[in-house]
């Protein structure tokens, strides 16, 4: 049996290793901009695509679960809809040690030429979007990162914070539970953006 | 099979499930896993994390498995073909598996209670 369960530990390491084939190239031309303390460029950039659906994601470019949430996001919606009328916008955020140098990796998982990369080094846009849709857990705010946004055409950043979105979801255990805070389904997320894609005029470029 | 091996096989297994479990459960808490095993690798890592729950009761019914082995009633006849053996070192030997596979279990599960 002690045999037995080694090779099925090793299986498991090769496994893993065979699935973790050296990363493709990511593309030279994934630009990735830093953002100041207001996330100015983020909310110009924003507000200049009003007119389409825009998905708002924050995420870690180290973390796996939000990797994997990228990768669902991906398959379920952005390698399927080029349309231009959707524009997709992902905030990195350093959580659990993830680094400006990890950007450009992790933006090779959305094969769409309508997504932004935007770097937020002190994690300022992610605190405000906490204190913007209120995200708390037991009586303690819960910073915003690992969370998934869709937004309609008609939705404008303020100068300071975030709306609440048509559709917000998350990957975090601490808001696991709380209402009108669902947990990521990929599907659900694709279905979200696709409707309201649907209530976009059909010639309106943003 | 031998009755040492069956028990140190069981004990060895139950960490080891524990040790999977505690990789799978902490893919998230550190940037380790993208910088062992890339942006694909990581996230193929954070896929099987789902099957963490069942890595860990696996663990624990094979940790059961060598505490009722190591403490189950030795059988008695008259004849020396069925002596008693000492399995002191043994059960010294499961509970500290059993103290590890607490203690990796509850590395495991951490990142869902932070």
């Amino acid at each position: 049996m002690n045999r037995s369960l080694l090779g099925m530990v090793a299986a498991f390491a090769l496994g893993l290793t065979a699935c973790s084939a050296p990363d493709a190239p990511a593309a030279s031309t994934a630009k990735v901009t830093v953002l100041d303390a207001n996330a100015s460029q983020l909310r110009a950039d924003f507000n200049a695509a009003k007119g389409s659906v825009r998905l708002l994601l924050l995420v870690d470019p180290a973390c796996s679960v939000c990797l994997r949430g990228l990768d669902d996001v991906n398959d379920a919606l952005l390698k399927q809809v080029h349309d231009p009328r959707l524009q997709t916008f992902v905030v990195h955020e350093p959580v659990t040690g993830g680094e400006l140098k990890d950007v450009v990796p992790a933006s090779a998982l959305l094969e769409n030429a309508n997504v932004r990369h935007y770097w937020d080094p002190a994690g300022a846009f992610g605190k405000q979007v906490t204190k913007s849709l209120d995200l708390m857990h037991r009586g303690e705010p819960v910073f915003a990162w690992d969370v998934w946004m869709v937004y309609d055409g008609d939705t404008v950043l303020p100068a300071n914070g975030v709306v609440e979105p048509n559709l917000f979801m998350h990957q975090l255990p601490k808001l696991r539970g709380e209402p009108g805070r669902p947990m990521l389904d990929g599907d659900k997320f694709a279905a979200t953006a696709r409707e309201l894609l649907k209530q976009l005029p059909e010639r309106q470029r943003p | 099979m031998d009755k040492n091996k069956r028990v140190w096989g069981a004990a060895g297994g139950a960490v080891g499930l524990g040790g999977v479990a505690a990789a799978l459960g902490t893919c998230c808490a550190a940037p380790w896993a993208v910088t062992l095993l890339g942006v694909t690798g990581a996230v193929t890592l954070a896929r099987l994390s789902a099957y963490q729950p069942y890595l860990l009761v696996a663990g624990a019914i094979l940790l059961g498995l060598a505490f009722f082995w190591v403490y189950r009633p030795e059988p008695q006849c008259d004849d020396e073909s069925c002596a008693p053996t000492t399995r002191r070192r043994q059960r010294v030997a499961v509970w500290i598996a059993a103290l590890v596979f607490a203690a990796i279990s509850a590395l495991a599960l951490l990142p869902f209670v932070l």
